[in-house]
């Protein structure tokens, strides 16, 4: 059941994580996870509701500092580096609930997602540089489709063009390392249909961490499934692997695939 | 939602440019006179005391014909209550004088009718209402003079605001004031405009003749001081301290709980114990005085009113908390000495207020209506009422002429006859005044404390022998210091008895 | 924003602008130089209560204690021989600089030591800043006093009351413009992201406590301008005036303009100040029981009202006019950001400003 057993060695480790534990208080959110992630792999982390999914995320962005274990980003321990360090390693991320900044502009949550990565936050000119962000921002806008709302102010968006733009924002400062907290959730199906199209098209040197609920999303496009419970991993493979296995149907998939 | 945005902003932008036509259009333009910052001529717009806005004037060009006065009173603060008092010595002064006559009989809010100086109209245009600091009266005058067009002025009440208006005076030069009852040094002693003028005391000379008397009649040789550490604590304290070490007392210690101190009882370990100094001198004001007064007596054993005196603050209701030991302290003056002096002239003063109003909200009652000779007979009311004499004074002496520089100089050289004593005028336009001391004492009927007036200390004046001047620094923890001085009035005290100083 | 869009505001702000400069001409003197100059001082140090709370989210009851300072410093550097405060007797430029580096020397050190806080413990810390400001001054009589600093006069060419006046104009525009175009730099975009959700921002890797330790330091720059202004228009300035009454003023003066345009500052402080000076003046105000010593009542009273009308303030009931027009309304009323300093979900509270701010937005559903 080890992670490694179905990778290959002579790939690049861009994550690796060692006995993780979160704890809230007495509740044990991740109560000792161990996971390596190698270049360009696409792995989807699944699990019910109240797993520890989303915690486990916020430890790899560094939105939480584990209580106990090490967080290793490109080789480098990151344990305890805040997450406005991250970045720089080519790591971005996505919320559950969409996390824009609702009174700016589509265009300017998507610059201030390239100019985080990129530096001169406290600028208070624009130059050339700043142009070229923008067209970045502008490119990103058009990778999830929202180029028509590049003006709109991100709480007149609809639902599901939040998601979109949430996934605009990680995918807008180029990352190497890319975590999707649901990306799907709350999109209609032609939208799914585009989720599948955009997370199979990314570039074979992009890692992808995918938390999904809706199996159809998460095992086209993944190579790699794990599945988490009550802090826990119950079970890791590949996809076809993981829809089989008798464990995680019975407390996972016996629970409802929509939980 | 941008289009929406951008016109709301359009609309706030032209809203604002709407506002400030119709206001601009609402003040009666009179651009002529070139503007300056001191520049207070070309002020406006006429607005008279509500009771007859309709009826406006145009003040523009009659300038010096008529006396449109401003008072600077304080409806908010900690004198808030005192607002009509303030109004009601200058209208109980004209009603006295200038044949005014008031038109209600339970406000002076709505000021008076009639007054009149040898044909020269005294008109109210506007009453300022301060809150106690120098910003707001600052305001207030500005408005008074700029906008309502006020030649004279007369206020403000309280010390820090008296510097201020002070300070607005030097700035307008055709603008006469009279200070109301500000009791702080600085207005005249420092600032010296020669427009301001004050026919009242202040903090120090209220406390003359306390020293000479402790010294030489009760034989202090020492004596600790406990004060607000603030400007009026200062002053007060100050007046006593030249004096009484003028005469050759020592002050050991002096102590400065700040205003608004309710647990005295780290400062009262402060002070020397009763077996190691004579006296006491206390100048802690408001609800202080009596908290600091029992934290004395818990911290030193019983109080012996022969060993304490204190500022105005002292007085008989004391003896409700402290019980009747406290007789026997002695207390400085104001502006106005306590109930038990008699004179004709004191008697026909308090007899006017009670016959032009029936009785008026003043602060001497809380706010609460009280008899207008109450509120006359106390110092902030008495105030503005010397300041009111005064201005009638000056117009007769200039025939009734109101412009700045006739006036100016017949106030300057006016000794007006008022019913507590004559006030003339020293070199800087301050009161050169009689104060009067007095003591707590049993009464011999009711057994009750009762303040006795004792002795009266004529022709104060605030350079306490030069203590004092332009050049020395403001009163302050320590100064000024403690050393022997000649002072004017030393050995001159009238003693007064059963009420009748003794000429 | 296009420029056809554009040109509608262009075309008010510089309508507004022109009558401003003309105003002189056609003015009486105590509107220009009471009123008008005083609206544009108070207008100006509201403004930058209204830029850090609609950019940066954050309410602040710092900035009279900064503008105070900045006076203060002016007035202890510029006079000679004074019987009052430091003399130091530096030239008056020099004494503007001076002035104006420690306000905003202070106001980054403050800014700093708060930019972690938000809603209500950030407005509790800065009316502690401003508690201890007033207490500093008060007591160490030497840099205040004693009873304040007086005699204080504008520098030179500053030497007529309508050039205060134009100073007055010209700095205010000066800070509406600068503030305006801040909000759309990568540092005001940034800052305006940090007012929406701290959270995400850090992840996106800005560091939230710094921007917003700037953008105080900013404020705490124009709110010293601001106080520079007040000192050479009011000729002194003590401790009362800094005092917690004044404070609470300013932040009413923000509010009734609408803690979310910073036009409103200027609008807001209008209403302030004609109120003061007006409202008395009318016929039979006082037969309805509307006398000087209840003004503050009657504030309160306009307070109330405008907030019940909008809680955008004046400037926010003209908005909502325009868009009810447009029916835009629900697209309004969700614009605006002060109501979202919450989104990260772990801060605990709201200033009472944010939250009555926030009522018109809909429900955040961020919250974890
Ligand atoms: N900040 C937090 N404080 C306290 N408990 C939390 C916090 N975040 C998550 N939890 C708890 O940790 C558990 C795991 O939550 P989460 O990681 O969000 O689950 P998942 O994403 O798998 O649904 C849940 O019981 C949740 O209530
Ligand atoms: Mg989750």
């Amino acid at each position: 059941m080890s992670p490694n057993a179905i990778m290959s060695s002579d790939r690049e480790q861009v994550l690796r994580l060692r006995s993780i534990v979160m704890a809230f208080g007495r509740l044990f959110a991740v109560n000792g996870v161990d996971l390596d992630v190698a270049k360009g792999e696409h792995l989807a982390i699944l699990g019910p509701n109240g797993a520890g999914k989303t915690t486990l995320f916020n430890v790899i962005s560094g939105d939480l500092t584990p209580t106990r274990g090490t967080v290793m980003i490109k080789g480098v321990d990151c344990t305890s580096l805040p997450s406005r360090r991250r970045p720089r390693f080519g790591m971005a991320r996505t919320y559950q609930k969409a996390r824009s900044f609702p009174g700016l502009s589509v265009e300017d949550n998507l610059y201030l997602a390239v100019v985080g990565k990129r530096g001169r936050h406290l600028s208070l000119w624009r130059s050339g540089t700043d142009r070229s962000w923008r067209e970045q921002a502008r490119a990103a806008a058009e990778t999830v489709w929202l180029t028509e709302e590049l003006a709109t102010p991100v709480s007149d968006l609809s639902h599901g063009q939040k998601r979109q733009l949430e996934i605009g924002m990680a995918v807008a400062t180029d990352p190497d390392i890319l975590l999707l907290d649901e990306p799907a959730s709350g999109l209609s199906r032609g939208e799914r249909e585009w989720l599948i199209e955009l997370l199979s098209d990314l570039g074979a040197d992009i890692t992808l961490l995918l938390i999904e609920h809706d199996m159809d999303v998460a095992l086209r496009v993944v190579d790699r499934v794990m599945v988490m419970a009550d802090g826990q991993q119950i079970a890791a493979g590949t996809p076809s692997e993981i829809e089989h296995d008798p464990v995680v149907l019975q407390t996972y998939l016996g629970t409802g695939a929509s939980a | 939602m941008k289009q929406a945005k951008t016109s709301g902003r359009r609309l706030v932008a032209s809203s604002l440019f709407a506002l400030a036509l119709i206001v601009a259009a609402c003040a009666d333009d009179d651009a002529d006179a070139p503007p300056g910052l001191d520049d207070s001529e070309d002020a406006v717009d006429d607005v008279d005391d509500a009771d007859d806005a309709d009826d406006d004037v145009d003040v523009a060009d009659d300038g010096d014909d008529e006396v449109r006065l401003g008072i600077l009173g304080q409806c908010e603060g900690p004198f808030g209550g005192f607002h009509e008092d303030t109004v009601a010595g200058v209208a109980l002064a004209l009603v006295n004088h200038a044949g005014a006559t008031v038109p209600s009989d339970d406000t002076a809010l709505d000021g008076w009718e009639g007054a009149e100086v040898n044909g020269t109209p005294i008109e109210l245009v506007g009453v300022g209402c301060g809150d106690d600091t120098p910003d707001r009266i600052l305001a207030e005058v500005r408005q008074l003079v700029e906008q309502n067009d006020a030649n004279v002025v007369i206020g403000p009440l309280s010390g820090d605001e008296g510097i201020a208006v002070a300070e607005y005076a030097l700035q307008n030069p055709d603008v006469t004031f009279l200070s109301g009852i500000a009791g702080s040094q600085e207005p005249t002693l420092e600032v010296q405009a020669p427009n301001f003028f004050r026919f009242h005391g202040e903090g120090a000379i209220w406390n003359a003749g306390l020293g000479d008397i402790l010294h030489n009649q009760e034989g202090w040789e020492t004596a600790a001081v406990i004060a607000d550490d603030y400007s009026f604590g200062h002053t007060s304290t100050a007046g006593f301290v030249a004096e009484f070490c003028g005469v050759g007392g020592e002050v050991t210690s002096r102590v400065f709980p700040p205003l608004g101190t309710t647990d005295y009882s780290s400062y009262i370990a402060q002070l020397p114990d009763p077996d190691e100094v004579d006296g006491y001198f206390w100048a802690v004001g408001g609800t202080g005085t009596q908290a600091a007064l029992e934290a004395f007596v818990d911290a030193k054993g019983d109080l012996t009113g022969d060993q304490h005196a204190g500022n105005l603050f002292f007085n008989p209701d004391l003896a409700q908390a402290l019980g009747p030991d406290i007789a026997g302290a002695y207390v400085g003056g104001f502006a106005s000495p306590p109930g038990d002096v008699q004179m004709p002239a004191i008697d026909e003063y308090l007899a006017s207020a009670d016959e032009t109003w029936d009785s008026l909200p003043t602060g001497i009652a809380g706010g609460e209506r009280a008899d207008a000779s109450a509120a006359a007979s106390f110092g902030f009311m008495y105030g503005y009422y010397s300041a009111g004499v005064a201005l009638v004074d000056g117009l007769a002496e200039t025939g009734g002429d109101p412009s700045p520089e006739p006036l100016q100089s017949a106030l300057g050289g006016l000794s007006v006859e008022l019913p507590y004593g004559d006030i003339a005028l020293d070199d800087n336009r301050s009161g050169i005044v009689d104060v009067f001391i007095s003591r707590l004492t049993v009464d011999d009927e009711s057994g009750e404390v009762v303040q006795e007036t004792v002795a009266l200390i004529p022709e104060v004046d605030q350079t306490f022998g030069g203590t004092f001047g332009a050049d020395t620094p403001a009163p302050s923890r320590d100064f000024p210091p403690c050393e022997e001085r000649d002072l004017p009035w030393v050995g001159n005290a009238i003693p007064v008895e059963d009420g009748v100083p003794q000429q | 924003m296009t420029r056809q869009l554009r040109s509608p505001t262009t075309i008010a702000f510089v309508a507004v602008v022109a009558l401003l400069v003309v105003l002189p001409a056609i003015g009486s003197s105590f509107f220009v130089n009471f009123i008008m100059t005083r609206t544009l001082i108070l207008g100006l140090a509201a403004a930058t209560i209204v830029f850090l709370s609609a950019y940066g989210g954050m309410v602040s009851l710092a900035q009279l204690m900064l503008f105070g300072t900045a006076g203060f410093m002016f007035g202890n550097a510029v006079l000679e021989a004074s019987p009052r405060g430091l003399n130091l007797g530096w030239a008056p430029w020099t004494a503007v600089v001076f002035a104006l580096a420690v306000a905003t020397a202070i106001a980054f050190l403050l800014g700093a030591l708060s930019s972690r806080t938000t809603g209500i413990y950030f407005l509790m810390l800065t009316l502690v800043y401003a508690v201890i400001g007033y207490n500093v001054f008060a007591q160490v009589v030497p840099i205040s006093g004693p009873s304040g600093i007086t005699r204080i006069t504008p520098p030179p060419p500053i030497t007529q009351a309508t050039h205060l006046y134009y100073a007055a104009l010209l700095l205010s525009i000066g800070g509406y413009v600068v503030l305006k175009l801040v909000a759309r730099t990568p540092f005001g975009l940034a800052l305006q992201g940090v007012r929406d959700d701290p959270v995400r921002m850090a992840s996106l890797g800005f560091r939230v406590p710094l921007h917003r330790a700037l953008a105080f330091t900013l404020a705490g720059f124009i709110a010293g301008v601001a106080g520079l202004l007040n000192v050479w228009w009011n000729g002194q300035i003590d401790p009362a005036s800094i005092g917690i009454s004044p404070t609470l003023v300013l932040l009413i003066v923000a509010v009734i303009g609408g803690i979310s345009h910073l036009e409103g500052a200027w609008l807001g402080a209008f209403v302030y100040v004609a109120a003061n000076s007006y409202l008395r003046a009318l016929p039979f105000v006082d037969r309805i029981g509307i006398t000087e010593d209840r003004f503050n009542t009657v504030i309160g009273a306009l307070v109330l009202l405008i907030m019940v009308l909008s809680p955008e303030g004046l400037s926010g009931v003209i908005q909502r006019l325009s868009n009810e027009g447009r029916r835009r309304f629900s697209r309004f009323s969700s614009r605006d950001g002060t109501g979202r300093v919450d989104t990260s979900g772990d801060d605990a509270g709201e200033s009472p400003v944010v939250m009555i701010d926030s009522s018109t937005s809909p429900p955040t559903e961020e919250r974890k």
